[in-house]
């Protein structure tokens, strides 16, 4: 009976073990409330977590109780934020009280309560993400510029002023992992300017109360920024296109003008001045048109006679009232062959030649002989090229011997027969001209022995030639001056027929014979001391002394004077001579000076004293300065 | 000697004296009216614009403020609480009572009882009436009892100093509806402080500095939280 009632007992203990370890049936696990929160201050909810249920279902219930008041309320609604969780409406809500919120969680075997939780719906604000995000993308001067704009969350009542929302939105470009945070105040919209074209970017919005919680972020807005036209390129290529263009024009000037642009960048080596051997003609072989160059076309002289050439006479026209004008004026040092003054210059690389006093007129086609004269030291000299060219271009020597005008200015060529005779004692003119060694071949001609007007008027057109002979050059001067009403011509016929000049029984009155009575001044040389020597060409009939040639020197031609006459300085008489020759002498020793006016009657005789001599030292160098003085023939 | 007031100031000694006496009432005068016109001078002509517009601005400077001395009272609440109240009773604030709870105040948008606009300004003035000794006290207390440390102290000074401030502003906001017509002057009849002092009662001495703080803190929300209902209310086309 014992055993029995043992086994009853030790079956009944294993029967209680065994139920004991199945089941676990208990007290639900403590249930904890995990955050009460409100998305507009007007309503909230509170979420729980259940503990363990104990085995047995549980049931769970929020209890809350107002701040100041003891009684208790529960949940009103718990499906609406779904499980384990209690909605409190508008109606169940009150801001700035406190709440204290307990779980209750309940199953058969018992209940058990969480922890409290105090809470203000003040402060467990967190309201909805922003709506309505929207990305705008414009241009600003080609830059793009980023306006993004968004609304409240619905529920949020900030019109009214009940919750203040502040905004904050985050930026990124597609394919990155870092945002751009822009906290954007309480406005409702932002400007976003770093920005690349042609990326996609996304934005996202954020709020939260200001004394709250962050809402979540809004859903991502998408937003291209499209590749604007680059117009700062576009620029970029109109301007090289542009460049390019230039570049191409300025090549092909430089092609068109590369021979100039050497010219400039590369001189040519200069030609020698010196015409030298033309090759073009040495290869034709002709060696005399060749050599041409360096021959001067009278020497040798080839077609002309030596004879011709030994005697070269000056014509000269002696006015009847008037001596012999010279024309002067020309300022020598100006270069100018108009100049009226008449200066004294030195005698600065000048021939024997030169002088004021010979110095007349030219043509324009002559002035340029004479620039070259002038080049040569201020005279007008027949260099040797002269006779390369014809008669007709020879220097037209234009002795503008104004009668009564001394200012008037003439172009004045000077041009020197080459060949002076000697003045013979004829005072009337200073142009006898005897026959006279031929000197050059260049003719000077002689204002002096310009006697004024009468004789002129024949000769009035200027230019007028008179072909006296052949194989002289003639030089024909024309007044060219209106003023003067008086032609007077030079004429040099150098290598030519002399026509006589009837002695100077005319210069008592300075009447100039006409022309077939003009005496002559040969030129006989011309020494070095600047003295032309002129040897008077006495017709034979005339002529008391055979032969003889009175060679005299003149110091000086002076030049001309103020009443143009050709002012020749007789340096010396000899006395010899003179007596070989009274005649003869009493008329060469007067001629030289020139004093020839044509006032001056006083030219009967062209005997010089010794008084001259003073004019002499007056005279300085070589040259006749008819500015200075007229010298009074007697 | 015949007093004769067109003499020269120069000739007559008395004139002169006169004549210095009536230029001296003249420039007084002037100076006044200009001291006049300096006030007046601000808005002369579009009087509604311009109150408006400033009105406008003075609740958005008395907002702000409001919203500082909030921010204070909340950073001293919660180093309160972590200095002293290290374990969370929180069963015990349930029974906190502010001194300023009958003071009825809206505590919800939709509240039980429609609060107008001169409604609304009342309680924002009773409760900053009602707040200005007990901050003083409270700083006073803290400051003799060194439980803080000199942040706690200046906190407090200034959060006293702030609700003096705040509440000259709401005055003077009350003040300028009141000119513009927005409010009946009875408002401010009802403001006065000596009325609101009498309704409260000296019942916050006896909170603890805890609770005190407490109180401000949630009390600060309000008065920002009415402002700015009010001011969208009235001006509502800036920033509402």
């Amino acid at each position: 009976m014992k055993k029995a009632e043992g086994v009853i007992i030790l079956w009944w203990l294993l029967f209680f073990t065994l139920h004991a370890e199945g089941t676990s049936y208990s007290l639900p696990g403590k249930p904890t409330l995990t955050n009460c929160r409100s998305p507009e201050k007007e309503t909230f909810t509170c979420w729980w977590e259940p503990g363990s249920d104990g085995g047995l279902p549980t049931t769970y219930h929020l209890y809350y109780r107002k701040e100041s008041s003891d009684a208790v309320h529960e949940c009103p609604d718990y499906r609406t934020a779904g499980k384990n969780s209690c909605f409190f409406n508008k109606n169940d809500t009150s801001i700035w009280i406190n709440y204290n919120i307990t779980v209750v969680a309940t199953n058969a075997r018992g209940s058990t309560f969480s922890d409290p939780v105090e809470i203000d719906v003040v402060y467990i604000v967190k309201p909805n993400p922003p709506e309505k995000v929207t990305a705008n993308v414009s241009w600003n001067k080609s830059w793009p510029s980023l306006r993004v704009s968004w609304d409240p969350p619905q529920k949020a009542d900030t019109r009214s002023g009940w919750i203040t929302l502040i905004y904050e939105l985050r930026i990124k470009l597609e394919g990155e992992d870092k945002w751009e945070e822009h906290p954007a105040g309480q406005q409702k919209m932002y400007n976003i300017y770093s920005l690349q074209s042609g990326g996609t970017y996304l934005v996202q919005v954020r709020c939260r109360p200001d004394h709250g919680f962050w809402s979540e972020w809004s859903d991502s807005t998408y937003f291209k920024v499209p590749d604007y036209f680059p117009q700062e390129r576009s620029i970029w290529i109109i301007i090289m296109i542009f460049s390019v263009f230039i570049f191409l024009i300025l090549i092909w000037a430089i092609h068109m003008n590369s021979h100039t642009l050497k010219h400039h960048i590369l001189p040519p080596v200069p030609g020698p001045k010196i015409k030298g051997f033309d090759k073009q003609l040495l290869k034709s072989g002709k060696s005399r048109d060749a050599f041409s160059s360096l021959v001067g076309s009278d020497f040798p002289p080839t077609t002309t006679n030596y004879e011709d050439l030994l005697v070269e006479y000056l014509e000269v026209y002696i006015p009847e009232e008037q001596g012999l004008m010279l024309e002067e004026g020309k300022d020598l040092h100006d270069g100018s062959l108009k100049s009226k003054s008449y200066t004294s210059d030195s005698d600065s690389g000048r021939g024997s030649c030169d002088s004021h006093a010979l110095l007349v007129d030219k043509s324009e086609e002559e002035k340029e002989v004479g620039q070259k004269s002038n080049q040569q030291g201020g005279r007008t000299e027949m260099d040797l090229k002269r006779p390369e060219e014809s008669p007709e271009e020879n220097i037209l020597n234009y002795s503008h011997a104004n009668v009564g005008s001394p200012d008037v200015s003439c172009e004045k060529v000077k041009t020197w027969p080459s060949l002076f005779s000697p003045l013979t004692e004829n005072s009337s003119g200073p142009l006898d001209q005897p026959d006279s060694p031929e000197m050059a071949k260049q003719h000077c001609l002689s204002d002096s022995l310009f006697p004024p007007s009468p004789l002129s008027s024949p000769f009035a057109p200027p230019g007028h030639k008179e072909v006296l002979g052949s194989n002289y050059q003639e030089y024909s001067f024309g007044n060219l001056h209106p003023q003067t009403g008086s032609h007077q011509y030079l004429r040099a016929h150098g290598n030519m027929n002399v026509a006589n000049i009837g002695h100077k029984g005319v210069p008592a009155d300075l009447q100039l014979p006409p022309v077939r009575s003009t005496e002559y001044v040969e030129v006989q040389k011309v020494n070095n001391e600047n003295m032309v020597l002129l040897y008077r060409v006495s017709s034979d009939v005339e002529k008391g002394c055979p032969g003889r040639r009175h060679t005299e020197e003149y110091s000086r031609l002076k030049g001309v004077n103020n009443d143009n006459g050709l002012l020749l300085l007789q340096r010396m008489v000899s006395e010899e001579e003179m007596n070989i020759c009274p005649y003869e002498d009493q008329e060469s020793s007067g001629l030289t000076d020139s004093g020839y006016t044509t006032s001056t009657a006083q030219k009967s005789t062209a005997y010089i004293p010794p008084a001259t001599q003073v004019l002499d030292e007056r005279v300085a160098g070589g040259y006749v300065d008819t500015s200075m003085f007229t010298l009074p023939i007697y | 000697m015949q007093q004769n007031i067109y003499c020269s100031c120069s000739r007559c000694p008395f004139g002169a004296l006169v004549c210095a006496v009536w230029v001296g009432m003249v420039c007084l005068v002037f100076c006044s009216r200009l001291s006049g016109m300096k006030a007046a001078s601000i808005c002369g002509n579009a009087q509604a614009e311009c109150h408006f517009l400033s009105l406008a601005n003075l609740f958005d400077r008395v907002i702000q403020h409001s919203a500082r001395m909030h921010g204070i009272s909340n950073d001293l609440h919660s180093e309160f609480e972590l200095y002293f109240l290290p374990s969370k009773n929180q069963v015990s604030r349930v029974g906190r009572n502010c001194h300023t709870s009958n003071i009825l105040t809206p505590n919800g948008k939709e509240n039980r009882f429609p609060v107008t606009d001169p409604e609304l300004t009342e309680v924002i003035m009773k409760l900053l009436a009602a707040w200005r000794d007990p901050l003083w006290h409270f700083h006073q207390s803290v400051a003799r009892n060194h439980r803080f440390n000199g942040y706690g102290s200046n906190k407090s000074l200034e959060m006293s100093d702030m609700a003096h401030e705040l509440r000259k502003g709401v005055q003077k906001v009350v003040e300028k509806m009141q000119t513009l017509g927005v409010i009946s002057n009875s408002v401010g009849g009802l403001a006065s402080p000596e009325a609101l002092l009498a309704a409260d009662g000296s019942g916050w001495r006896f909170m603890k500095d805890s609770d005190l703080l407490y109180c401000f803190r949630r009390d600060s929300n309000k008065i920002q939280n009415y402002l700015k209902i009010l001011k969208c209310r009235i001006v509502p086309e800036h920033g509402c």
